[in-house]
Protein backbone atom coordinates (compact mmCIF):
# COMPACT_ATOMS: atom_id res chain seq x y z
CA UNK A 1 0.00 0.00 0.00
CA UNK A 2 2.89 2.72 0.95
CA UNK A 3 4.86 1.45 -1.74
CA UNK A 4 1.97 1.63 -4.34
CA UNK A 5 1.68 5.22 -3.10
CA UNK A 6 5.22 5.94 -3.24
CA UNK A 7 5.19 4.66 -7.03
CA UNK A 8 1.95 6.56 -7.54
CA UNK A 9 3.12 10.06 -6.25
CA UNK A 10 6.74 9.42 -7.93
CA UNK A 11 5.39 8.73 -11.65
CA UNK A 12 2.60 11.83 -11.39
CA UNK A 13 5.25 14.06 -9.85
CA UNK A 14 7.72 12.23 -13.42
CA UNK A 15 4.87 13.14 -15.49
CA UNK A 16 4.68 16.82 -13.99
CA UNK A 17 8.21 17.66 -13.99
CA UNK A 18 8.44 16.90 -17.89
CA UNK A 19 5.51 19.00 -18.87
CA UNK A 20 6.86 21.92 -16.50
CA UNK A 21 9.83 22.35 -18.62
CA UNK A 22 8.10 20.82 -21.83
CA UNK A 23 10.62 22.67 -24.79
CA UNK A 24 13.33 20.86 -22.93
CA UNK A 25 11.66 17.40 -22.30
CA UNK A 26 10.68 17.30 -25.76
CA UNK A 27 14.08 18.21 -27.17
CA UNK A 28 15.67 15.61 -25.56
CA UNK A 29 12.93 12.86 -26.14
CA UNK A 30 13.46 13.89 -30.16
CA UNK A 31 17.27 13.40 -29.28
CA UNK A 32 16.50 10.03 -28.06
CA UNK A 33 14.11 9.27 -30.66
CA UNK A 34 16.89 10.25 -33.43
CA UNK A 35 19.64 7.92 -31.62
CA UNK A 36 17.11 5.19 -32.03
CA UNK A 37 16.23 5.50 -35.42
CA UNK A 38 20.28 5.59 -36.05
CA UNK A 39 20.17 2.72 -34.34
CA UNK A 40 17.48 1.27 -35.93
CA UNK A 41 19.15 1.87 -39.47
CA UNK A 42 22.65 0.18 -38.40
CA UNK A 43 20.43 -2.67 -36.78
CA UNK A 44 18.37 -3.17 -40.49
CA UNK A 45 21.20 -3.09 -42.16
CA UNK A 46 23.96 -5.31 -40.13
CA UNK A 47 21.12 -7.78 -40.10
CA UNK A 48 20.39 -7.30 -43.75
CA UNK A 49 24.19 -7.85 -44.93
CA UNK A 50 24.40 -10.75 -42.36
CA UNK A 51 21.77 -12.32 -43.97
CA UNK A 52 23.25 -11.46 -47.68
CA UNK A 53 26.16 -13.08 -46.18
CA UNK A 54 24.95 -16.22 -45.51
CA UNK A 55 22.97 -16.94 -48.15
CA UNK A 56 25.81 -16.03 -50.86
CA UNK A 57 27.45 -18.68 -48.35
CA UNK A 58 25.18 -21.08 -48.77
CA UNK A 59 24.97 -20.53 -52.46
CA UNK A 60 27.50 -21.10 -54.89
CA UNK A 61 30.64 -22.62 -52.94
CA UNK A 62 33.17 -23.22 -55.70
CA UNK A 63 33.48 -22.45 -59.41
CA UNK A 64 35.61 -24.55 -61.41
CA UNK A 65 36.65 -23.11 -64.91
CA UNK A 66 36.71 -25.92 -67.24
CA UNK A 67 39.37 -26.23 -70.34
CA UNK A 68 37.93 -25.24 -73.83
CA UNK A 69 38.41 -23.18 -76.56
CA UNK A 70 40.24 -21.40 -77.79
CA UNK A 71 43.45 -22.47 -76.02
CA UNK A 72 42.39 -26.03 -75.81
CA UNK A 73 39.87 -28.54 -76.94
CA UNK A 74 36.63 -28.57 -74.93
CA UNK A 75 36.07 -31.47 -72.97
CA UNK A 76 34.45 -34.65 -74.29
CA UNK A 77 31.56 -35.83 -73.06
CA UNK A 78 33.00 -38.53 -70.83
CA UNK A 79 35.70 -36.18 -69.79
CA UNK A 80 33.19 -34.05 -68.65
CA UNK A 81 31.01 -36.92 -66.68
CA UNK A 82 34.33 -38.22 -65.08
CA UNK A 83 34.98 -35.26 -63.45
CA UNK A 84 31.77 -34.43 -62.05
CA UNK A 85 31.56 -37.83 -60.78
CA UNK A 86 34.82 -37.30 -59.23
CA UNK A 87 33.78 -33.68 -57.79
CA UNK A 88 30.62 -35.22 -56.41
CA UNK A 89 32.33 -37.95 -54.46
CA UNK A 90 34.39 -34.94 -52.14
CA UNK A 91 33.33 -34.53 -48.93
CA UNK A 92 31.43 -31.48 -48.61
CA UNK A 93 30.20 -31.03 -52.08
CA UNK A 94 26.32 -31.27 -52.19
CA UNK A 95 25.61 -30.30 -55.73
CA UNK A 96 27.35 -29.85 -58.82
CA UNK A 97 26.14 -28.02 -61.58
CA UNK A 98 27.65 -27.80 -65.26
CA UNK A 99 27.42 -24.39 -66.71
CA UNK A 100 28.36 -24.31 -70.64
CA UNK A 101 29.64 -21.59 -72.82
CA UNK A 102 25.65 -20.94 -73.78
CA UNK A 103 24.75 -20.98 -70.54
CA UNK A 104 27.19 -18.91 -69.54
CA UNK A 105 26.42 -16.49 -72.03
CA UNK A 106 22.70 -16.20 -71.46
CA UNK A 107 23.55 -15.46 -68.00
CA UNK A 108 25.86 -12.66 -68.93
CA UNK A 109 23.11 -11.11 -71.14
CA UNK A 110 20.70 -11.57 -68.24
CA UNK A 111 23.07 -9.06 -66.23
CA UNK A 112 23.15 -6.80 -69.05
CA UNK A 113 19.54 -7.06 -69.42
CA UNK A 114 18.82 -6.14 -65.77
CA UNK A 115 20.74 -3.32 -66.10
CA UNK A 116 18.40 -2.18 -69.07
CA UNK A 117 21.68 -2.66 -71.62
CA UNK A 118 22.15 -4.57 -74.27
CA UNK A 119 24.90 -6.80 -74.47
CA UNK A 120 26.66 -6.49 -77.66
CA UNK A 121 29.45 -8.77 -78.04
CA UNK A 122 29.91 -7.86 -82.03
CA UNK A 123 31.63 -9.53 -84.85
CA UNK A 124 34.59 -7.75 -84.47
CA UNK A 125 37.06 -11.02 -83.97
CA UNK A 126 39.95 -8.92 -82.08
CA UNK A 127 37.18 -7.97 -79.45
CA UNK A 128 35.75 -11.63 -79.16
CA UNK A 129 34.97 -12.43 -75.55
CA UNK A 130 36.44 -15.88 -74.65
CA UNK A 131 33.73 -17.68 -72.52
CA UNK A 132 34.62 -21.30 -70.65
CA UNK A 133 32.47 -23.36 -69.55
CA UNK A 134 32.50 -24.44 -65.71
CA UNK A 135 31.42 -26.08 -62.86
CA UNK A 136 29.61 -24.49 -60.14
CA UNK A 137 29.49 -26.81 -56.72
CA UNK A 138 27.36 -25.90 -53.58
CA UNK A 139 28.82 -27.37 -50.68
CA UNK A 140 27.30 -28.57 -47.23
CA UNK A 141 29.54 -26.39 -45.41
CA UNK A 142 30.72 -23.15 -46.70
CA UNK A 143 33.92 -23.89 -44.58
CA UNK A 144 34.62 -27.03 -46.88
CA UNK A 145 35.50 -24.89 -49.99
CA UNK A 146 39.59 -24.70 -49.66
CA UNK A 147 39.87 -28.84 -49.50
CA UNK A 148 37.26 -29.33 -52.43
CA UNK A 149 39.02 -26.22 -54.17
CA UNK A 150 42.40 -27.65 -53.59
CA UNK A 151 41.05 -31.24 -54.76
CA UNK A 152 40.20 -29.93 -57.90
CA UNK A 153 43.18 -27.40 -58.51
CA UNK A 154 45.71 -30.28 -60.09
CA UNK A 155 43.14 -31.86 -62.19
CA UNK A 156 44.09 -30.92 -66.00
CA UNK A 157 40.47 -30.19 -67.12
CA UNK A 158 40.19 -27.26 -64.78
CA UNK A 159 41.93 -24.00 -65.56
CA UNK A 160 40.81 -21.98 -62.55
CA UNK A 161 39.20 -22.26 -59.44
CA UNK A 162 37.58 -19.47 -58.40
CA UNK A 163 35.73 -19.85 -54.80
CA UNK A 164 33.61 -17.08 -53.13
CA UNK A 165 35.67 -16.64 -50.28
CA UNK A 166 37.32 -13.36 -51.06
CA UNK A 167 34.07 -11.57 -52.04
CA UNK A 168 32.94 -12.96 -49.10
CA UNK A 169 36.27 -11.70 -47.14
CA UNK A 170 35.33 -8.20 -48.99
CA UNK A 171 31.82 -8.32 -47.64
CA UNK A 172 32.82 -9.58 -43.79
CA UNK A 173 35.09 -6.33 -43.61
CA UNK A 174 32.17 -4.07 -45.63
CA UNK A 175 30.10 -5.12 -42.63
CA UNK A 176 32.73 -4.46 -40.12
CA UNK A 177 33.35 -1.11 -41.49
CA UNK A 178 29.45 -0.30 -41.47
CA UNK A 179 28.99 -1.65 -37.80
CA UNK A 180 31.81 -0.14 -36.56
CA UNK A 181 31.18 3.65 -38.28
CA UNK A 182 27.66 3.39 -36.85
CA UNK A 183 27.79 2.30 -33.61
CA UNK A 184 30.75 5.08 -33.27
CA UNK A 185 27.72 7.15 -34.63
CA UNK A 186 25.66 5.81 -32.18
CA UNK A 187 27.90 6.18 -29.18
CA UNK A 188 28.55 9.73 -30.22
CA UNK A 189 25.11 10.58 -30.54
CA UNK A 190 24.23 8.46 -27.50
CA UNK A 191 26.74 10.89 -25.35
CA UNK A 192 25.03 13.60 -26.63
CA UNK A 193 21.80 12.04 -25.63
CA UNK A 194 23.17 11.56 -22.47
CA UNK A 195 24.35 15.24 -21.72
CA UNK A 196 20.40 16.41 -22.76
CA UNK A 197 19.15 13.99 -20.40
CA UNK A 198 21.65 15.36 -17.28
CA UNK A 199 20.83 18.78 -18.28
CA UNK A 200 17.33 18.60 -18.69
CA UNK A 201 16.92 16.83 -15.26
CA UNK A 202 19.38 19.09 -13.65
CA UNK A 203 17.00 22.05 -14.56
CA UNK A 204 14.15 19.89 -13.03
CA UNK A 205 16.00 19.65 -9.53
CA UNK A 206 16.93 23.75 -9.97
CA UNK A 207 13.17 23.96 -10.37
CA UNK A 208 11.90 22.09 -8.10
CA UNK A 209 14.42 23.59 -5.25
CA UNK A 210 12.05 25.27 -3.27
CA UNK A 211 9.55 21.65 -2.82
CA UNK A 212 13.18 19.65 -2.39
CA UNK A 213 13.63 22.04 0.68
CA UNK A 214 10.50 21.42 2.13
CA UNK A 215 10.48 17.99 1.82
CA UNK A 216 13.80 17.79 3.26
CA UNK A 217 12.61 19.81 6.26
CA UNK A 218 8.84 17.66 6.44
CA UNK A 219 11.26 14.52 6.67
CA UNK A 220 10.56 13.34 3.25
CA UNK A 221 12.92 10.14 2.46
CA UNK A 222 15.59 10.17 -0.20
CA UNK A 223 13.31 7.94 -2.15
CA UNK A 224 10.48 10.34 -2.75
CA UNK A 225 12.99 12.94 -3.27
CA UNK A 226 15.00 11.39 -6.22
CA UNK A 227 12.73 8.61 -8.24
CA UNK A 228 10.84 10.85 -9.57
CA UNK A 229 13.51 12.70 -11.17
CA UNK A 230 14.61 9.53 -11.85
CA UNK A 231 11.46 8.46 -13.23
CA UNK A 232 11.30 11.94 -15.44
CA UNK A 233 14.49 10.51 -17.35
CA UNK A 234 13.28 7.36 -17.34
CA UNK A 235 10.18 9.14 -19.00
CA UNK A 236 12.26 11.03 -22.14
CA UNK A 237 13.63 7.65 -22.80
CA UNK A 238 9.91 5.86 -22.74
CA UNK A 239 8.65 8.22 -24.91
CA UNK A 240 11.56 8.43 -27.36
CA UNK A 241 11.52 4.80 -27.56
CA UNK A 242 8.10 4.32 -28.43
CA UNK A 243 8.02 7.10 -31.04
CA UNK A 244 10.94 5.32 -32.78
CA UNK A 245 9.17 1.89 -32.48
CA UNK A 246 6.30 3.78 -34.36
CA UNK A 247 8.31 5.33 -36.97
CA UNK A 248 10.25 1.86 -37.77
CA UNK A 249 6.93 0.29 -37.71
CA UNK A 250 5.94 2.80 -40.58
CA UNK A 251 9.04 1.71 -42.34
CA UNK A 252 8.73 -1.34 -42.16
CA UNK A 253 6.23 -2.34 -44.85
CA UNK A 254 8.65 -0.94 -47.25
CA UNK A 255 11.75 -2.15 -45.96
CA UNK A 256 10.09 -6.10 -45.73
CA UNK A 257 10.46 -7.08 -49.45
CA UNK A 258 13.71 -5.19 -49.82
CA UNK A 259 15.11 -7.87 -46.69
CA UNK A 260 13.47 -10.01 -48.18
CA UNK A 261 14.26 -10.35 -51.80
CA UNK A 262 17.80 -8.36 -51.57
CA UNK A 263 18.94 -9.35 -48.86
CA UNK A 264 17.40 -12.64 -48.70
CA UNK A 265 16.45 -12.38 -44.48
CA UNK A 266 15.01 -15.65 -43.74
CA UNK A 267 11.60 -15.25 -43.25
CA UNK A 268 11.95 -16.51 -39.53
CA UNK A 269 14.58 -13.62 -38.48
CA UNK A 270 11.68 -11.49 -40.41
CA UNK A 271 9.17 -12.70 -38.59
CA UNK A 272 10.33 -11.81 -35.27
CA UNK A 273 12.47 -8.93 -36.32
CA UNK A 274 10.19 -6.03 -35.69
CA UNK A 275 9.42 -7.45 -31.81
CA UNK A 276 12.98 -7.73 -31.35
CA UNK A 277 14.28 -4.28 -33.13
CA UNK A 278 11.53 -2.95 -30.40
CA UNK A 279 12.76 -5.01 -27.59
CA UNK A 280 16.40 -3.13 -28.32
CA UNK A 281 14.94 0.46 -28.89
CA UNK A 282 13.30 -0.10 -25.43
CA UNK A 283 15.44 -1.42 -23.22
CA UNK A 284 18.33 0.96 -24.69
CA UNK A 285 15.79 4.05 -24.21
CA UNK A 286 15.07 3.20 -20.71
CA UNK A 287 18.67 2.64 -20.15
CA UNK A 288 19.76 6.07 -21.13
CA UNK A 289 17.22 7.40 -19.55
CA UNK A 290 17.76 6.15 -15.84
CA UNK A 291 21.54 6.65 -16.74
CA UNK A 292 21.18 10.13 -17.36
CA UNK A 293 18.97 11.07 -14.81
CA UNK A 294 20.75 8.94 -12.29
CA UNK A 295 24.15 11.13 -13.28
CA UNK A 296 21.88 13.95 -12.57
CA UNK A 297 20.31 12.93 -9.32
CA UNK A 298 23.65 12.00 -8.02
CA UNK A 299 25.15 15.24 -9.10
CA UNK A 300 22.70 17.93 -8.46
CA UNK A 301 20.70 16.37 -5.70
CA UNK A 302 23.37 15.65 -2.99
CA UNK A 303 22.28 15.31 0.69
CA UNK B 1 21.84 -5.48 14.60
CA UNK B 2 24.53 -6.44 17.26
CA UNK B 3 25.18 -4.79 19.93
CA UNK B 4 29.06 -3.96 20.85
CA UNK B 5 29.58 -3.77 24.39
CA UNK B 6 32.38 -1.91 26.24
CA UNK B 7 32.43 0.40 29.49
CA UNK B 8 30.97 3.31 29.20
CA UNK B 9 33.14 7.05 28.93
CA UNK B 10 32.91 9.22 31.95
CA UNK B 11 31.02 11.43 29.69
CA UNK B 12 28.35 8.67 28.70
CA UNK B 13 27.85 7.83 32.41
CA UNK B 14 26.79 11.46 33.15
CA UNK B 15 24.78 11.65 30.46
CA UNK B 16 22.59 8.72 31.59
CA UNK B 17 22.52 10.40 34.97
CA UNK B 18 21.52 13.20 33.48
CA UNK B 19 19.11 11.87 31.66
CA UNK B 20 17.45 9.38 34.58
CA UNK B 21 17.43 12.45 36.32
CA UNK B 22 15.64 14.16 33.77
CA UNK B 23 13.64 11.79 33.16
CA UNK B 24 12.43 11.41 36.73
CA UNK B 25 11.00 14.85 36.35
CA UNK B 26 9.70 15.08 32.87
CA UNK B 27 11.09 13.56 29.12
CA UNK B 28 13.83 15.27 27.73
CA UNK B 29 13.57 16.01 23.97
CA UNK B 30 16.62 18.04 23.20
CA UNK B 31 19.91 17.12 25.23
CA UNK B 32 23.05 18.98 24.18
CA UNK B 33 26.45 17.49 26.25
CA UNK B 34 29.39 19.47 25.40
CA UNK B 35 27.96 19.57 21.85
CA UNK B 36 30.21 21.98 19.36
CA UNK B 37 30.78 22.35 15.71
CA UNK B 38 32.75 23.54 14.00
CA UNK B 39 32.64 23.53 9.74
CA UNK B 40 35.17 22.29 7.27
CA UNK B 41 36.61 25.94 6.54
CA UNK B 42 38.16 25.31 10.01
CA UNK B 43 35.36 28.21 11.41
CA UNK B 44 33.90 27.13 14.90
CA UNK B 45 29.85 27.95 15.26
CA UNK B 46 28.93 26.55 18.52
CA UNK B 47 31.20 24.83 21.43
CA UNK B 48 31.06 23.67 24.55
CA UNK B 49 27.26 23.83 24.78
CA UNK B 50 25.63 22.06 27.53
CA UNK B 51 21.44 22.46 27.19
CA UNK B 52 18.68 20.11 28.41
CA UNK B 53 15.13 20.98 27.60
CA UNK B 54 12.14 18.72 28.43
CA UNK B 55 8.89 18.57 26.70
CA UNK B 56 6.69 20.85 27.31
CA UNK B 57 8.99 24.01 27.59
CA UNK B 58 8.68 26.68 25.38
CA UNK B 59 12.29 28.11 25.09
CA UNK B 60 13.25 31.24 23.40
CA UNK B 61 16.89 31.78 21.80
CA UNK B 62 18.40 34.71 21.40
CA UNK B 63 22.05 36.72 20.70
CA UNK B 64 23.26 38.93 17.94
CA UNK B 65 23.40 37.71 14.52
CA UNK B 66 26.60 35.41 14.08
CA UNK B 67 26.02 33.96 17.33
CA UNK B 68 25.46 30.44 16.70
CA UNK B 69 21.66 30.89 16.46
CA UNK B 70 21.15 29.20 12.75
CA UNK B 71 23.83 26.47 13.72
CA UNK B 72 22.16 25.42 16.65
CA UNK B 73 18.66 25.40 14.95
CA UNK B 74 21.00 23.47 12.32
CA UNK B 75 22.28 20.99 14.37
CA UNK B 76 18.82 20.20 15.69
CA UNK B 77 17.33 19.41 12.66
CA UNK B 78 20.58 17.44 11.99
CA UNK B 79 21.55 19.77 8.67
CA UNK B 80 25.11 19.89 10.76
CA UNK B 81 26.33 17.04 12.45
CA UNK B 82 27.77 17.97 15.63
CA UNK B 83 32.07 17.54 15.60
CA UNK B 84 32.05 17.46 19.56
CA UNK B 85 30.52 16.63 22.38
CA UNK B 86 26.93 14.72 22.25
CA UNK B 87 23.88 16.11 20.63
CA UNK B 88 20.68 13.73 21.31
CA UNK B 89 17.18 15.07 20.02
CA UNK B 90 13.79 12.86 20.51
CA UNK B 91 15.32 10.29 21.47
CA UNK B 92 17.97 10.03 18.84
CA UNK B 93 21.84 10.55 18.95
CA UNK B 94 22.24 12.69 16.23
CA UNK B 95 26.28 11.79 15.82
CA UNK B 96 25.17 8.23 15.28
CA UNK B 97 22.06 8.85 13.20
CA UNK B 98 22.52 6.95 9.85
CA UNK B 99 21.36 9.31 6.73
CA UNK B 100 18.38 7.20 6.17
CA UNK B 101 17.32 7.67 9.62
CA UNK B 102 17.16 11.56 9.29
CA UNK B 103 14.02 12.02 7.44
CA UNK B 104 12.32 10.11 10.76
CA UNK B 105 14.03 12.82 13.30
CA UNK B 106 12.79 15.32 10.54
CA UNK B 107 9.13 14.17 11.29
CA UNK B 108 9.50 14.85 14.90
CA UNK B 109 10.81 18.01 14.53
CA UNK B 110 8.87 21.03 12.77
CA UNK B 111 10.15 24.15 11.64
CA UNK B 112 8.67 27.31 10.25
CA UNK B 113 11.43 30.59 9.21
CA UNK B 114 10.83 34.65 8.85
CA UNK B 115 10.02 33.93 4.74
CA UNK B 116 7.55 31.27 5.71
CA UNK B 117 8.62 29.21 2.68
CA UNK B 118 5.63 27.96 1.32
CA UNK B 119 5.01 26.50 -2.39
CA UNK B 120 3.57 29.74 -4.17
CA UNK B 121 2.20 27.76 -7.02
CA UNK B 122 0.22 25.30 -4.28
CA UNK B 123 -2.84 26.28 -2.32
CA UNK B 124 -3.16 26.81 1.65
CA UNK B 125 -4.28 23.22 1.69
CA UNK B 126 -1.86 21.87 -0.71
CA UNK B 127 1.05 23.22 1.34
CA UNK B 128 0.25 21.63 3.94
CA UNK B 129 -0.95 18.24 2.14
CA UNK B 130 2.20 18.38 0.64
CA UNK B 131 4.26 17.48 3.59
CA UNK B 132 1.98 14.60 4.42
CA UNK B 133 2.00 13.25 0.57
CA UNK B 134 6.09 13.41 0.20
CA UNK B 135 6.36 11.03 3.71
CA UNK B 136 4.06 8.52 1.96
CA UNK B 137 0.64 9.36 4.02
CA UNK B 138 -2.52 8.40 2.59
CA UNK B 139 -5.33 10.25 0.45
CA UNK B 140 -7.30 9.37 3.86
CA UNK B 141 -4.68 10.67 6.08
CA UNK B 142 -4.36 13.83 4.46
CA UNK B 143 -8.18 15.07 4.26
CA UNK B 144 -8.61 14.32 7.75
CA UNK B 145 -5.28 16.10 8.68
CA UNK B 146 -4.99 18.91 7.18
CA UNK B 147 -8.59 20.28 7.43
CA UNK B 148 -7.51 19.85 11.35
CA UNK B 149 -4.39 21.66 11.28
CA UNK B 150 -6.14 24.61 8.90
CA UNK B 151 -8.79 24.68 11.99
CA UNK B 152 -5.79 24.97 14.55
CA UNK B 153 -4.20 28.03 13.32
CA UNK B 154 -7.53 29.56 12.29
CA UNK B 155 -7.46 29.47 8.49
CA UNK B 156 -9.80 26.95 7.56
CA UNK B 157 -11.57 29.04 5.39
CA UNK B 158 -8.45 30.12 3.48
CA UNK B 159 -7.98 26.62 1.70
CA UNK B 160 -8.26 27.36 -1.43
CA UNK B 161 -6.48 30.66 -1.52
CA UNK B 162 -2.98 30.98 -2.91
CA UNK B 163 -0.22 31.86 -0.63
CA UNK B 164 0.19 35.74 -2.26
CA UNK B 165 -3.87 36.10 -1.70
CA UNK B 166 -2.59 35.99 2.25
CA UNK B 167 -1.07 38.49 4.52
CA UNK B 168 2.06 37.57 6.48
CA UNK B 169 0.62 36.81 9.30
CA UNK B 170 -1.58 33.97 7.73
CA UNK B 171 1.15 32.61 5.31
CA UNK B 172 3.28 32.37 8.76
CA UNK B 173 0.18 30.42 10.02
CA UNK B 174 0.27 28.14 7.16
CA UNK B 175 3.85 27.20 7.88
CA UNK B 176 2.90 26.73 10.99
CA UNK B 177 -0.03 24.05 10.45
CA UNK B 178 2.56 22.78 7.74
CA UNK B 179 4.96 22.30 10.16
CA UNK B 180 2.61 20.46 12.73
CA UNK B 181 1.59 18.18 10.37
CA UNK B 182 3.46 15.18 11.65
CA UNK B 183 2.25 16.25 15.60
CA UNK B 184 6.15 16.97 16.15
CA UNK B 185 8.05 16.49 19.59
CA UNK B 186 9.41 20.30 18.84
CA UNK B 187 8.28 23.08 17.13
CA UNK B 188 11.03 25.01 15.96
CA UNK B 189 10.22 28.66 14.99
CA UNK B 190 13.38 30.82 13.42
CA UNK B 191 12.54 34.67 13.39
CA UNK B 192 9.32 33.79 12.71
CA UNK B 193 7.90 37.47 13.70
CA UNK B 194 11.05 38.98 11.35
CA UNK B 195 8.22 39.78 8.34
CA UNK B 196 5.36 40.98 10.52
CA UNK B 197 4.18 44.12 12.43
CA UNK B 198 3.76 44.34 15.82
CA UNK B 199 0.62 43.12 16.28
CA UNK B 200 0.78 39.93 13.80
CA UNK B 201 3.91 39.27 15.69
CA UNK B 202 1.75 38.98 18.82
CA UNK B 203 -1.03 36.73 17.13
CA UNK B 204 1.46 34.54 15.93
CA UNK B 205 3.51 33.95 19.35
CA UNK B 206 -0.27 33.29 21.17
CA UNK B 207 -0.22 31.03 18.12
CA UNK B 208 2.80 28.97 19.49
CA UNK B 209 1.96 29.69 22.77
CA UNK B 210 -1.34 27.70 22.24
CA UNK B 211 0.70 24.88 20.81
CA UNK B 212 2.62 24.72 23.41
CA UNK B 213 -0.21 24.22 25.69
CA UNK B 214 -1.20 21.39 23.82
CA UNK B 215 1.90 19.59 24.85
CA UNK B 216 4.73 20.50 22.26
CA UNK B 217 7.82 21.42 22.88
CA UNK B 218 8.80 25.41 21.31
CA UNK B 219 12.00 27.04 20.34
CA UNK B 220 11.40 29.98 19.30
CA UNK B 221 15.07 32.14 17.93
CA UNK B 222 14.37 35.48 18.12
CA UNK B 223 15.75 39.23 18.34
CA UNK B 224 11.96 40.46 19.21
CA UNK B 225 13.13 42.08 22.75
CA UNK B 226 9.57 43.22 23.45
CA UNK B 227 8.19 39.42 22.96
CA UNK B 228 11.12 38.03 24.84
CA UNK B 229 10.42 40.82 28.03
CA UNK B 230 6.82 40.20 28.22
CA UNK B 231 6.79 36.70 28.12
CA UNK B 232 9.34 35.61 30.72
CA UNK B 233 9.62 32.34 29.72
CA UNK B 234 13.40 30.35 29.52
CA UNK B 235 15.40 32.36 27.61
CA UNK B 236 18.89 30.72 26.02
CA UNK B 237 21.34 33.05 25.04
CA UNK B 238 24.34 32.42 22.18
CA UNK B 239 27.68 34.84 22.17
CA UNK B 240 30.26 33.73 20.18
CA UNK B 241 29.01 30.17 19.54
CA UNK B 242 28.55 29.95 23.57
CA UNK B 243 25.70 29.31 25.91
CA UNK B 244 26.22 32.46 27.83
CA UNK B 245 22.85 32.46 29.66
CA UNK B 246 20.16 29.83 30.41
CA UNK B 247 17.85 31.13 32.72
CA UNK B 248 14.31 30.73 33.47
CA UNK B 249 11.30 33.24 32.97
CA UNK B 250 13.99 35.67 31.76
CA UNK B 251 14.05 38.83 29.70
CA UNK B 252 16.26 39.22 26.44
CA UNK B 253 18.82 40.96 28.36
CA UNK B 254 20.73 39.73 31.19
CA UNK B 255 18.91 41.79 33.98
CA UNK B 256 21.69 41.63 36.84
Amino acid sequence: MGFLRFIGFSVIRAWQGFWRNAMMSLATTATVVLMLVLLSGLYIVITGLNSGLSFIESKVGVTAQLVGPPDQKALTEDQLATLITFTRGLPGVKDVTYVSPDDAMERLKEVYLARGQTLDLGNDPQHRITIYASIEIQLTDPKMGEPVAAALRDRSEVVQITTKQDELDKLVGVINVVRTVGLVAIALVGLTVLFMIVNTIRIAVYSRSGEIEIMRLVGASDSFIRWPFILEGILCGLIGALVAIGLVAIVWDPIQPVMYDVFKVPTIVGARFLATLSALLLAVGLAVGAIGSWISVRSYLAA
Amino acid sequence: MSVTTRPMTSDELAAVAAGREAHARREVVISMLDAGVTYPNGKTALSEVDVTIPRGDFVFLVGASGAGKTTFIKLLIREVQPTAGRVIVAGRDLARLRRREVPRLRRRIGIVFQDFRLLPAKTVFENVAFALEVTGASGAEIRRRVPMLLNLVGLHQHGDHLPTQLSGGEQQRVAIARALVHDPAILIADEPTGNLDPVTSWEIIQLLIQINVLGTTVLMATHNQEIVNAMRRRVLALEDGKLVRDEPEAAYEREY
